[in-house]
């Protein structure tokens, strides 16, 4: 072992020096937070050893398709003159916009269709006369209606919504873009509604509301955190210290990230709010023992503290990081790992500030200090709940252990009924326009889940082509699919018109003639690549149920097994298969960073207690926890999803110091006084205190987050406030009891 | 007195110099449809060079003969996947497409003059064979002693995607040496270069070059190997004489 009073003492002497450099480091990670980029997008984070997610990132980038916006516009029928003219009217706005490569809508259409004479090659509507009569209309209806291309395209079957779709450049900023379309074509007044979709709308919009949520959240989190901190320590010292400990850790953990380049996602969006909550436990641990030891020994008290205080403070802090870290593995989604790295990373900094410059500022400043400890008088907490706390436990310890064995078989029951959720939109409130957007999607074009059916083989060989047209039409027969759209069927088309013949063309050459009439076409590069060796089959998929899901994969994997030759090699991909594969990792994920977070646990805190029964006991309530959690989401339908998910390993790392705590000062107090009714009293009454005051305050600042605009991230504040409180609670009821229950022949309780 | 020196000048500028400078307009756009026209017919190669934002170029190959201003016949030699592939512009916007692989001609009817001309930056506008002054009123921009007349030309139809054209014109023989195209939100939406040249006793345009300026794609078409006046037959243009000259 090191020599603690060695490490106290350097830390001390080297005070300045510390101030200086802890100065610096904030000055440089604050610096690069200038850079720190966000990126919602879902797709960039699917990770690239899974061939589902390699490919469908392969798609997006090589056939534009993560590039398309969707504006719906919806009124109560789309076939009127003024209506005609609004969907004009956002399609040219859309077309003055620097970065849009293409727009496509009900005004500006290529419609190639036959004719007595010939092929008629023209726009769907004249856009120099637009449609005005009934004749018109109903001329209009009926080419959309026996236009196979425009099924789920441009005008809903109950003809009270229509799309305008537009492609970004691939080298465009995105996020510029999709709010320039929605500046500009909410500026233009139209009496119809507008909603957006698609992969740029979404991706812009979930990064506002991240934005949003940073700026107006942790400012509030901050000030609960700093209230409560108030409440508990009534010294303006005991607020400012622990929060600008967690100010820095969170700067120089969000500043690494910028540095290494790694953009803000989703998920580690989270990371200042915990940092928040959690960051200033340790300085409130290091200040709390100082101000003891400097009550009894100046002036060689906060040398003297540092001894006592930096095990325990390693040991809180090694049990979070444990937490963060079991993300690192079994995660699919790589912003999940990065949110573990960066969590846990802000953690040890926390730490570190905690152990080097608290002490050091406390020494430079040390006259100034008002002593900050947790205030003895708090008769209100030790009348109402700590006496009778302790009462129950030393009367009924077996009763208090039946209680806890009753809530975790009612938890067992429902934790088999918990559901699991990958789907984007349960990220929003139910009344949210995007939400809104999805359901007319799904409602009245079919979805929005992209599906992809990749083909690898000649794009002019009919063979090719004509197994593309059956992929299609045996996909169809699905439920969920209602329409597809590929070169294939773009070149059967022209052959019809052109030949008037519903027969596929049979030779090569009549393939690479009637490519003629496509050259140069905008939707071309959507379907097939310049080298002509590569193509997709596009299509939506309908319910967001995952049987579903895994019913289709099914049934597309026995199709593309009994049908991909060397010649025509057949994949498929999509949101619908990564959801899949996603909601798998889920369970994987839930269960291996538990288990993994559980077993260092009880090895670490074994270790430092020097006791593997000390372990395994200090695991119990947060075990306990883990199966009332679980319960809890079973019984009231939150799903386990990208965000979810992380709640229990974050709740075991952090709610496992509340048991060490209780079974460190239980075993001390045995070594001292040999008797169990005593140790567990000073244990509740003294650590007991302390562990309340640290789960109000954590909690407070998780349940800031329910004020966020995500709902993922709502739950998540929930469930991990009150992990924190059944941890709380578990150490101060469950563990004691067991305890006594355990040791109990060396003493009797005395009332 | 000044004040009535200014108005005599501003009534004789307005009443007489307008329509001069207007009926100048109108004369120079006239020139420059009389020297575009001039051939009677013309027989060339012609070789298309299109290039996207990316720099990936397609050349496209065919043989152009052309009788009048409205009977055009494009024979494609290149790529060799489309060699055969002809395309008969007759008057009146009819174009008849031949595709040798199905042994027949289908006539297409081109209903939007804005749509791009087979993935190129043309549109069917563009390569209207139509008088510029019978679609465009012209108005005279430049100044006396600037290098070329610029010209204002204002689409005679609504049916027109551009709200306006500025061409620059060779102030001694009349030929254009670049357009620029803008749409009604007067935003430059193309620009095209052209590079005459003499033959005999005809100009014509030796290299056009159109840029989409948005999307950063071009279009270069080039003539060679140019015969003018060869006495082409009226039945080189017919839907027979499509399928017989493969």
């Amino acid at each position: 072992m090191f020599n603690l009073s060695l490490l106290s003492k350097n830390i001390l002497a080297n005070r300045w020096l510390i101030i200086v450099l802890v100065l610096v480091g904030t000055l440089f990670f604050g610096n690069e937070l200038k850079k720190l980029e966000i990126d919602a997008d879902i797709v960039r984070s699917l990770p690239d050893d899974d061939a589902d997610a390699k490919l469908l990132k392969k798609i997006g980038e090589n056939f534009g398709s993560n590039n398309m916006g969707v504006i719906i516009l919806e009124t109560d029928n789309i076939y009127q003159p003024v209506v005609i003219e609004h969907i004009q009217l956002i399609t040219n706005t859309l077309t003055e916009i620097d970065g849009i490569s293409s727009v496509s809508s009900l005004t500006n259409i290529i419609n190639i269709k036959g004719s007595e004479y010939g092929i008629e090659i023209g726009k769907l509507v004249d856009e120099y006369e637009l449609p005005k009569t009934a004749e018109a209309f109903e001329k209009l209806r009926t080419n959309i209606l026996n236009n196979p291309m425009y099924k789920g395209s441009i005008v809903s079957e109950d003809e009270t919504a229509s799309l305008i779709v537009f492609n970004i450049e691939n080298d465009g900023n995105v996020n510029q873009i999709a709010k320039e379309v929605i500046n500009k074509t909410t500026a233009l007044q139209v009496p119809e509604k507008l909603y957006y979709i698609g992969s740029p709308m979404l991706v812009t919009y979930i990064s506002d509301l991240m934005r949003k949520d940073l700026t107006t959240l942790l400012p509030i989190a901050f000030l609960v955190i700093a209230i409560v901190l108030l409440l508990s320590f009534r010294s303006l010292s005991g607020v400012i210290l622990p929060l600008l400990i967690a100010v820095i850790s969170i700067v120089w953990s969000l500043g690494t990230m910028a540095f290494l380049g790694i953009k803000m996602s989703m998920i580690s969006n989270n990371i200042p709010i915990i940092l928040l909550a959690i960051g200033s436990a340790y300085t409130i641990h290091v200040i709390n023992r100082v101000n003891k030891v400097r009550l009894e020994q100046e002036p060689a008290a906060i040398q003297k503290a540092l001894t006592f205080v930096l095990i325990p403070v390693i040991l809180a802090a090694l049990t979070t990081i444990i937490g963060f870290v079991s993300f690192i593995f079994g995660s699919y989604l790589e912003m999940i790992v990065d949110f573990g790295i960066f969590t846990a990373l802000g953690t040890l900094f926390a730490c570190l500030l905690s152990i080097f410059f608290v002490p050091a500022i406390l020494r430079v400043f040390r006259s100034k200090n008002k002593a900050i400890t947790i205030p003895t008088e708090h008769s209100f907490l030790n009348r109402y709940l700590l006496s009778p706390l302790y009462r129950l436990i030393a009367r009924q310890p077996k009763t208090v252990l039946m209680v806890w064995v009753l809530l975790m078989s009612f938890s067992v029951v429902h934790l088999f009924s918990i559901k699991r959720s990958v789907d984007i939109q349960e990220y929003f409130k139910k009344d949210n326009p995007t939400r809104l957007a999805e359901q007319i999607m799904v409602e009245k074009f079919g979805g929005t889940k992209p599906i992809f059916v990749y083909f690898k083989g000649n794009m002019q060989s009919p063979a090719v082509l004509k197994k593309m047209l059956e992929t299609s039409a045996y996909m169809e027969q699905s439920p969920d699919v209602y329409t597809s759209m590929s070169i294939a069927k773009l070149i059967d088309e022209i052959n019809y018109n052109f030949t008037n013949s519903k027969t596929f063309p049979q030779q090569i050459e009549q393939i690479e003639q009637l490519w003629f009439l496509l050259d140069g076409n905008e939707v071309l590069p959507r379907f097939v690549n310049e080298e002509l060796t590569e193509g997709i089959i596009i299509s939506k998929f309908k319910s967001p149920d995952n049987t579903s899901k895994k019913e289709f994969a099914r049934y597309m994997n026995r199709f593309i097994a009994e049908n991909a030759t060397e010649d025509c090699q057949i994949q498929i991909t999509g949101m619908p298969f990564v959801d899949i594969t996603m909601d798998q990792s889920l369970i994987n994920s839930q269960m291996g960073s538990i288990a993994i977070a559980i077993f260092f646990v009880i090895v670490l805190v074994g270790a430092i207690l020097r006791s593997l029964k000390n372990g395994f006991l200090a695991a119990i309530p947060i075990i306990a926890t883990m199966v009332l959690l679980f319960g809890f989401m079973g019984l009231t339908g939150i799903s386990l999803n990208i965000a979810t998910v992380l709640v229990a390993s974050v709740a075991l790392g952090i709610g496992i110091d509340y048991a060490i705590h209780i079974i460190a000062h239980f075993k001390s107090s045995l070594k001292k006084n040999n008797d169990v009714y005593k140790a567990v009293k000073e244990s509740i009454f003294v650590s007991g205190k302390a562990i309340i005051i640290n789960v109000i305050s954590v909690a407070a600042g998780f349940l800031v987050l329910l004020l966020s605009d995500m709902v993922p991230l709502q739950y998540f504040g929930l469930l991990i406030a009150l992990s924190m409180i059944s941890s709380c609670l578990g150490a101060l009821t469950l563990l004691p009891s067991l305890l006594i229950l355990i040791n109990k022949k060396n003493s009797h309780y005395e009332s | 007195m000044k004040v009535n020196q200014f108005l005599l000048f501003f009534f004789f500028s307005t009443v007489f110099f307008g329509p001069i400078a207007a009926q100048n307009a109108e004369t120079l756009l006239q020139n420059m449809d009389v020297l575009i026209a001039a051939p009677k017919d013309k027989d060339a190669n012609v070789l298309m060079i299109i290039k996207d934002k990316n720099g990936i170029v397609k050349e496209r190959e065919a043989v152009l003969k052309q009788k009048g201003k409205y009977k055009k016949l494009y024979r494609y030699t290149k790529p060799e996947k489309q060699a055969g592939i002809a395309t008969l512009s007759l008057p009146d916007n009819v174009i008849w497409l031949y595709m040798p692989a199905f042994g027949k001609a289908i006539r297409i009817s081109l209903l939007s003059k804005s749509q791009a001309f087979n993935g190129t930056d043309f549109s069917q506008e563009d390569m209207s064979g139509i008088p510029y002054s019978d679609r465009y009123e012209p108005s005279l921009i430049s100044d006396p002693n600037d290098e070329n007349y610029q010209l204002e030309l204002s689409p005679k139809s609504k049916k027109s995607k551009y709200a306006k054209i500025i061409l620059t014109m060779d102030k001694t023989h009349y030929y254009p040496v670049k357009m620029e195209y803008y749409n009604k939100g007067d935003k430059l939406i193309k620009i095209a270069n052209f590079k005459y040249q003499k033959q005999g006793a005809y100009w014509f345009a030796k290299e056009v070059m159109m840029t989409t300026v948005l999307k950063e794609h071009s279009t270069t078409i080039v003539l060679s190997d140019v015969k003018f006046d060869q006495g082409l037959s009226d039945t080189l243009f017919t839907i027979e004489n499509l399928k017989q000259e493969e």
